[in-house]
């Protein structure tokens, strides 16, 4: 990768809204957005000097050392694991050790619905000269894409939520670019009722813009909740389960904030 | 007394900042907590968005018909209106700040107001 490329990658990285918790520990990854493994690389990729990088998924955590963008080897695990990759510098001349890193992140985290990441001070691990291999490396080896810029914020709120909506309707400066589930009664309230409400709604208002998220519980026949996201150009309408209530608006404010 | 438990509810949760209790047939603030201090236009406003987003006159705002919950976020507030359960005129509004655990807010929320509603 050329340095203007990594420059401009860096400064990607620094206007993301990544939430760092009362612990130091930053979400890397919700809902598999991006992909665990992904996510996990990232985290390596934005390690330049000799860190021991604690990566936590529910009650299980992984503890790498990392070092000029490059995994050095999997320090220890917790549920402990008899796995021999761990403590093992890796290396390129060494293929099966390389798939077996892979294995046990996919088996420890692969399917963590949220993974964070702490920063900490490096462990003694190995030899001063083995490098391991870098992030970079390692994506093109075990095929994953290390996802380098921010998602929109829209499309943040609508991957982390995507249980939480039983339909979704996206218009985008007027235009309809995404439907989800049965969109029909989203699409009623598009063409005949959204223009006038937010006529209205601005009005009371008194002109205050930004990002708004407007929830209306037990709005339709059927008992479900409808929401209306305001961000920019993007207008999002919802059918949701009332009980995510709390859910939608915390991931909201957490994206928006 | 009315507004005594208004700032009951407003000290139990740190985050709110404001709390006003407002009949939608008259589209009225009848009563506020006794901190907050938002000026008349500002309260009228906080009625209106009441009215709009609970559908005052069975006009639902969106969808198929009016909420009893309605909320507004935003990055810097968290806005709350609830219905009473026996009376539907009857209406909280609440400003709380952005961070706040708001399943747990509108549960105490709503207490307060079906007690203020049915008169307890």
């Amino acid at each position: 990768m050329s340095e203007p490329d990594a420059l401009a990658q860096k400064l990607a990285l620094l206007v993301t809204r990544e939430p760092v918790n009362k612990t130091g520990a930053r979400v890397i990854s919700e809902g598999e957005e991006p992909a665990p493994i992904a996510a996990i690389l990232g985290a390596i990729d934005d390690t330049v000097l000799e860190r021991c990088l604690i990566f936590s998924c529910g009650q299980a955590t992984v503890k790498v050392i990392a070092a000029g963008r490059r995994l050095r080897g999997i320090f220890d695990v917790s549920p402990q694991s008899d796995a021999a990759i761990i403590g093992q510098v890796l290396s390129r001349e060494e293929p099966e050790a390389l798939q077996a890193a892979h294995d046990l992140l996919q088996d420890i985290c692969g399917k963590a619905d949220r993974i964070t990441v702490r920063s900490t001070p490096p462990e003694p691990f190995g030899q001063g000269g083995e490098r391991g291999i870098s992030a970079a490396g390692l994506a093109v080896l075990w095929d994953v894409v290390i996802d380098t810029g921010p998602k929109p914020p829209i499309a943040q709120f609508l991957k982390v939520n995507a249980t939480a909506f039983s339909s979704v309707l996206h218009v985008r400066k007027g235009e309809i670019i995404l439907t989800v589930g049965d969109s029909e009664a989203l699409q009623s309230i598009w063409t005949t009722q959204v223009e006038a409400f937010r006529k209205a709604h601005k009005k009371t208002i008194r002109g205050e813009e930004g990002a708004q998220l407007i929830c209306l519980s037990g709005a339709f026949d059927d008992g479900s909740a409808a929401a209306m996201a305001l961000y920019e150009d993007d207008i999002v309408l919802v059918a949701y389960d009332a009980e995510s209530f709390d859910n939608l608006q915390s991931s909201w404010r957490r994206i928006f904030a | 007394m009315v507004v005594d438990k208004l700032d009951a509810l407003r000290q139990k949760h740190e985050g709110c900042t404001a709390l006003a209790f407002a009949d939608l047939s008259t589209k009225m603030i009848l009563v506020t907590d006794s901190g907050s201090n938002l000026r008349r236009e500002a309260l009228d406003a906080l009625c209106a968005e009441a009215a709009l987003l609970l559908g005052a006159g069975g006009k639902p705002a969106l969808a198929d018909k009016p909420s009893d919950r309605a909320s507004v976020v935003t990055t810097g507030q968290l806005r709350v209106f609830l219905r009473a359960e026996k009376e539907p005129n009857d209406v909280l509004c609440c400003i709380c700040g952005p961070m706040m655990d708001s399943d747990a807010f509108v549960a105490d929320a709503h207490t307060c107001l079906n007690e203020i509603s049915g008169g307890e």
